[in-house]
């Protein structure tokens, strides 16, 4: 009688750990997946950010034709991109593009005191540092899947979950990681 | 940097538990010699004031946002209003994962900011006129983060307990000590009239109300330095709540509504020092918030 309860008892214990467990592994990976798309999100509202921001540049220094034509082949690459490896390359491109394009309309003083571009300027620095901050938060969130996955307990109930090791956020350029602090 | 932050929020919030638990034992203790004075016939009384301290901060709380809006007179903006601070809001919404809370202005010289509300859900954050005229980009990101980290920590929650505490604890005193001087009659059958008892209710119904006001700012205090720390983790950038706080430091306007009742949710106090002293601040010196950021940003800060 007393070595049935203990069976039961057991039995139980080890249910609910398994269900924990594995709702912990879903709820983490389910994370990361939004952290990415957070990250899409803001790459998106950069891009879209773009043609503007040329368009007013452009008014004022027509003849840098060469840093508006890598901004736009980078905007490209970076709409194109797929996969966590993909984007970062391509994001990293148009950091440093969009880096570029700041740095020529310095030499521009009517361009500077426009409104229309000190708006574009606002939005531009806050867009990045949207951007650099979903890239944190993702990392974060892969670094926490990460770590469960590979330890213990975790590891016994990944593949039950279906849930594996996640691809971190890298970006080629190394400024570009401390984005938060560029002031444009 | 990376590790010793989040070994500062764990140190903080020890801290937050063992005061709490302080408050609940001293409420416990409270209630103790309340009982043995009436003994045990008139203990029906304890329910109902802690009923009543827990109803009134539960509503408190809960209506949270809309009490402390109308309070300081803050105005909820959209992202037309003002473009930059909303970014700036949205920004740091990001880095912690939070749902974007409201963003609301308080028209004041004074520089300073607030977050109020029950849950994430519901959080607002304010800002005065004065701390957007005088802070920069970086500054305001700093502050905006320290306000976020309130609304991740929930302390909205842990005041609202300690308040809850301090209250009820404040209240029995009250009645006790009325009942000591007033109450006559067929009651005093039920009373302890041992002297011994007798003298330490006194003390108690003087000693446990001031005890909890002590908590009270003291869980307060450290809500704040766990509040820089989240903040930091944020933006991994302690340079920029470091300048904001030092510009606070520098300025000496205060908020114009003085209200006590309000004082704990500005990130700076707005009560003028000379009437508060330390033991009973809501906040910690500034100067020491500036030396903890200063130590994360040159990497010493070790855990004491």
């Amino acid at each position: 009688m007393n070595t049935t309860i203990a069976v039961l008892v057991i039995v139980a214990l080890l249910v609910v750990l398994v269900i924990t467990q594995y709702n912990k592994l879903i709820r983490l990976n389910n994370n990361v997946s939004e952290a990415f798309a957070q990250i899409e999100v803001q790459l998106r509202r950069r891009s879209d950010l773009i043609p503007n921001l040329v368009e007013t540049v452009k008014g004022y220094a027509s003849h840098e034709k060469e840093t508006f034509e890598k901004v736009i082949a980078a905007r490209a690459q970076a709409t194109a991109a797929q996969g966590v490896h993909d984007v970062a390359a391509a994001d990293g491109a148009l950091t440093q593009a969009l880096r570029g394009l700041l740095a020529v309309s310095e030499a521009y003083p009517d361009l500077k005191a426009s409104a229309n571009f000190s708006q574009l300027q606002e939005e531009l620095a806050a867009t990045e540092n949207k951007v650099a901050f979903a890239r944190q938060y993702y990392n974060d969130s892969v670094n926490q899947l990460n770590s469960t996955v590979q330890a213990i307990p975790g590891m016994f109930f990944a593949p039950l979950a279906k849930v594996s090791v996640r691809e971190f956020y890298e970006v080629e350029d190394p400024a570009a990681r401390n984005a938060p602090k560029v002031q444009f | 940097m990376a590790v010793s932050f989040k070994a500062m929020q764990a140190a903080n919030k020890r801290k937050t538990i063992l005061l709490i638990a302080m408050m609940a034992s001293l409420t416990a203790f409270v209630v103790y010699v309340v009982g043995l004075y009436f003994g045990v016939a008139s203990t029906g009384l304890i329910p109902l004031v802690v009923f009543i301290s827990v109803g009134g901060t539960w509503w408190s709380y809960y209506a949270s946002d809309r009490i402390v809006l109308t309070m300081t007179g803050a105005r909820v903006i959209d992202e037309n209003d003002a473009p930059q601070l909303y970014n700036i809001v949205n920004e740091v919404v990001i880095a912690s994962g939070m749902p974007m809370p409201k963003v609301a202005i308080v028209e004041d010289d004074a520089p300073n900011a607030f977050a109020t509300g029950r849950d994430p859900e519901h959080a607002v954050i304010a800002f005065t006129t004065g701390i957007l005229r005088v802070m920069d980009r970086e500054q305001l990101q700093g502050v905006a983060a320290h306000e976020m980290a309130h609304v991740a920590n929930r302390d909205t929650l842990v005041s609202a307990v300690a308040a809850t505490t301090a209250g009820a604890i404040a209240l029995m005193s009250d009645m006790v000590a009325r009942i000591m001087w007033f109450g006559g009659g067929d009651r005093d059958r039920d009373r302890n009239a041992n002297p011994i008892v007798l003298i330490g209710v006194v003390i108690v119904v003087i000693l446990a109300p001031l005890a909890a006001m002590l908590l009270r700012s003291a869980i307060s205090r450290n809500r704040e330095s766990l509040a820089d720390a989240t903040g930091v983790e944020f933006t991994r950038n302690p340079a920029g709540l470091r300048r904001a706080l030092e510009q606070l430091e520098q300025d000496s306007t205060v908020v114009r509504q003085r209200s006590t009742s309000v004082a704990h949710v500005w990130i700076e106090s707005p009560l003028d020092s000379s009437f508060t002293s330390k033991m009973f601040a809501t906040h910690p010196p500034l100067s020491e918030r500036i030396a903890t950021l200063k130590a994360i940003e040159d990497g010493s800060y070790d855990n004491k």
